[in-house]
């Protein structure tokens, strides 16, 4: 299984995101999101030279996980920037502490307006995988 | 997923989901659709996302969606839902995340025969004046103390700093600018995503176009909005931009909080939303209304660029004048009449246009006899519509009526099917000039991708929530 499949959706863009654990998860939805604003850009291997801190908490971990994405997006379009990397310093279901790592770039390819709530659920599937499906309103 | 035998059919081209369909349903659900549009209907989950809609607390007679409906996230494209005052909810994914999304209108006095051999000059023109393109900034730069003023003057920001003409002002919808905008409620990031967005139209289905008036279909209305066969008008399309998206955001991470204080579970996160007369209903009620300021003042600044390329190409030939600017996504509190009683409610419009009819005190002295201007663009290949507003909108649908012609197919496989030079090149033999910042971007907005606007147009008009007065065929488009 892919961890990152596209699902049809009329107007936006919809991803089924799959991760050997939470922290595989998150980190796999930011790349989904990141190589959608620039095409493929976090499949390279290239230097990250930005580095910025970021705290949350949420009321469950799919709220979580979804505002961390939120968060992502904002830095990104305030600093003209694409974040691929992520590295925690705490994540719990309701409490995030990491590191984001990224690099200014010219142009987005996608225009991500939000990420929404839509159709998001994590699930803990009898495979030991952590899976949840991410509406892109653009 | 709900299928087509559970509709009740009330006449010709409204359906119904009875609200015993679901328990939780307050109200049933109307669908506003011709039946040759309603199988297409069944091919995604608007039907399901309606009945989600149904569920709202406060929630009053039904929950609409128009006939160019499709799904989106939490509320369908194409909805109106309108909740009780002042203890209904308010929802932010009601309205979208790009508030104030909505159309303008400019008439010139030029006919197509004059304006012909221009065109390529004109596009090119427009296209160098107008900034367009995903995340593209503009030429005017604002500090956070100038966006301040935006966000509560709107329209009349640019009119007052030389990017707008004050004789605009009337012909937009709440003369461009909602008083209960409160600056303090909107975020650092927020107003900071504003600051070099004003003039631009952004990526996605935003465009400005150039049109000629091919047929008219009810003279005397016509007559009084200005507009005659061949005549050469502009059609503008965008939002609030960055700045409407985090404020969307902003409160939508805010509520997913704040629902359970007020025993509130909806049957999607993306319904989250508060009792409007709560302390976090009207800090988003004033945040909005600020991000639909922006959207207006960002209307009114795009119109000071076109009419600057204008007179680059035309000289002193008069420049085109604002018909109207219509909101579709938006909430307002708005009076309407329920059971023979005057009611006040909160009108959210999710892909949907405001339709006042003759005689409403929200719309210009102007448009007293014939019913607000309603715009409904259509794909850069068709052909876009110009309605006026009418009494039985008042009545059946909250004054409200389509919003465009309704996206059918995903922009994965528009992309997929769609050869983009081939198309630019086949629109140009039928005489459309496209210009874009990407072929991908005319790839997804193939005309293809696209629900038929006639049918579209012909069902709000039998149903009656609107009346047709014109059509409009592209000549030149600029995209994103």
């Amino acid at each position: 299984m892919d961890a990152i499949e596209y699902i049809p959706h009329t107007a936006d863009i919809r991803l089924k995101v799959t991760g050997s654990s939470p922290k595989d998860l998150f980190e796999t939805a930011l790349t989904g999101m990141s190589n959608l604003m620039r095409n493929h850009y976090c499949d390279k291997k290239r230097e990250l030279p930005l580095d910025i801190k970021i705290k949350l908490d949420a009321p469950d971990f799919t709220t979580l996980l979804i505002d961390f994405l939120s968060e992502v997006l904002t830095l990104s379009n305030l600093h003209q920037a694409i974040y691929c990397r992520v590295y925690f310093e705490q994540l719990s279901d309701h409490i995030l502490d990491a590191r984001l790592f990224g690099a200014h770039v010219r142009k987005f390819d996608e225009d991500i307006k939000a990420v929404t709530y839509h159709e998001a659920n994590i699930t803990h599937s009898p495979t030991g995988e952590f899976e949840t499906m991410i509406v892109f309103d653009i | 997923m709900i299928d087509q035998k559970s509709l009740i059919k009330l006449n010709e081209y409204l359906w119904e989901i009875p609200q015993s369909t679901r328990p939780d349903m307050r109200v049933p659900a109307h669908i506003y659709a011709l039946e040759e549009m309603l199988a297409d209907l069944f091919n995604d989950r608007s039907l399901d996302q309606l009945m989600n809609v149904a569920t709202l607390p406060g929630i009053q007679k039904a929950a609409i969606v128009m006939p160019d409906v499709h799904e989106g996230y939490g509320f369908p494209i194409g909805g109106v839902c309108a909740t009780r005052y002042p203890d209904g909810v308010i929802s932010p994914g009601g309205i979208g995340y790009d508030i104030n999304c909505g159309v303008r209108l400019l008439l010139s006095d030029i006919t197509f025969n004059d304006i012909e051999s221009h065109l390529p000059e004109l596009t090119s023109e427009l296209y160098r004046y107008i900034p367009s393109g995903i995340g593209r900034g503009g030429s005017i730069k604002l500090n956070i103390k100038e966006i301040e003023k935006v966000l509560t003057r709107g329209a009349h920001w640019a009119v007052q700093n030389g990017y707008g003409d004050a004789d605009d002002l009337e012909f937009i919808e709440s003369n461009g600018v909602l008083p209960s905008a409160d600056s303090n409620v909107v975020s650092t990031e927020a107003k900071q995503r504003g600051h070099d967005q004003l003039g631009t139209i952004g990526a996605g289905n935003h465009f400005v176009e150039v049109d000629r008036v091919d047929e008219i279909f009810d003279e005397e209305i016509a007559r009084s909005f200005g507009l005659y066969r061949e005549q050469t008008v502009i059609l503008i399309h965008t939002g609030s931009r960055g700045m409407g998206h985090q404020v969307a955001t902003d409160y939508l991470r805010l509520f997913q909080r704040i629902m359970p204080k007020y025993d509130l579970h909806p049957p999607d996160r993306e319904l989250a939303c508060a009792p409007f007369n709560s302390r976090e209903g009207q800090q988003y009620f004033s945040a909005m209304a600020a991000a639909a300021n922006y959207a207006w003042c960002n209307r009114e600044v795009i119109t000071w660029e076109v009419r600057q390329a204008w007179k680059n190409i035309f000289g002193k030939t008069p420049t085109p004048r604002l018909l109207y600017d219509v909101a579709h996504n938006m909430a307002k509190l708005e009076t309407h009449v329920l059971n023979g009683k005057s009611h006040k409610l909160i009108v959210h419009r999710k892909g949907a246009t405001r339709a006042f009819g003759p005689g409403s005190s929200e719309i210009p002295d102007s448009y007293q006899k014939t019913g607000q201007p309603v715009l409904i663009p259509g794909s850069m290949g068709t052909a876009s519509y110009v309605l006026s507003g009418t009494t039985k909108s008042m009545e059946l649908t909250f004054g409200s009526t389509c919003h465009g012609a309704g996206r059918q197919m995903s922009r994965t496989a528009a992309k997929k099917i769609v050869d983009a030079p081939k198309l630019q090149r086949e629109l140009l033999e039928q005489g459309i000039h496209v210009q874009a910042r990407s072929y991908r971007g005319i790839a997804e907005e193939a005309p293809i991708a696209y629900k038929n606007i006639d049918l579209v147009v012909k069902t709000v008009s039998r149903a009656g929530i609107a009346r047709k007065v014109a059509r409009l065929r592209p000549l030149s488009v600029i995209k994103g």
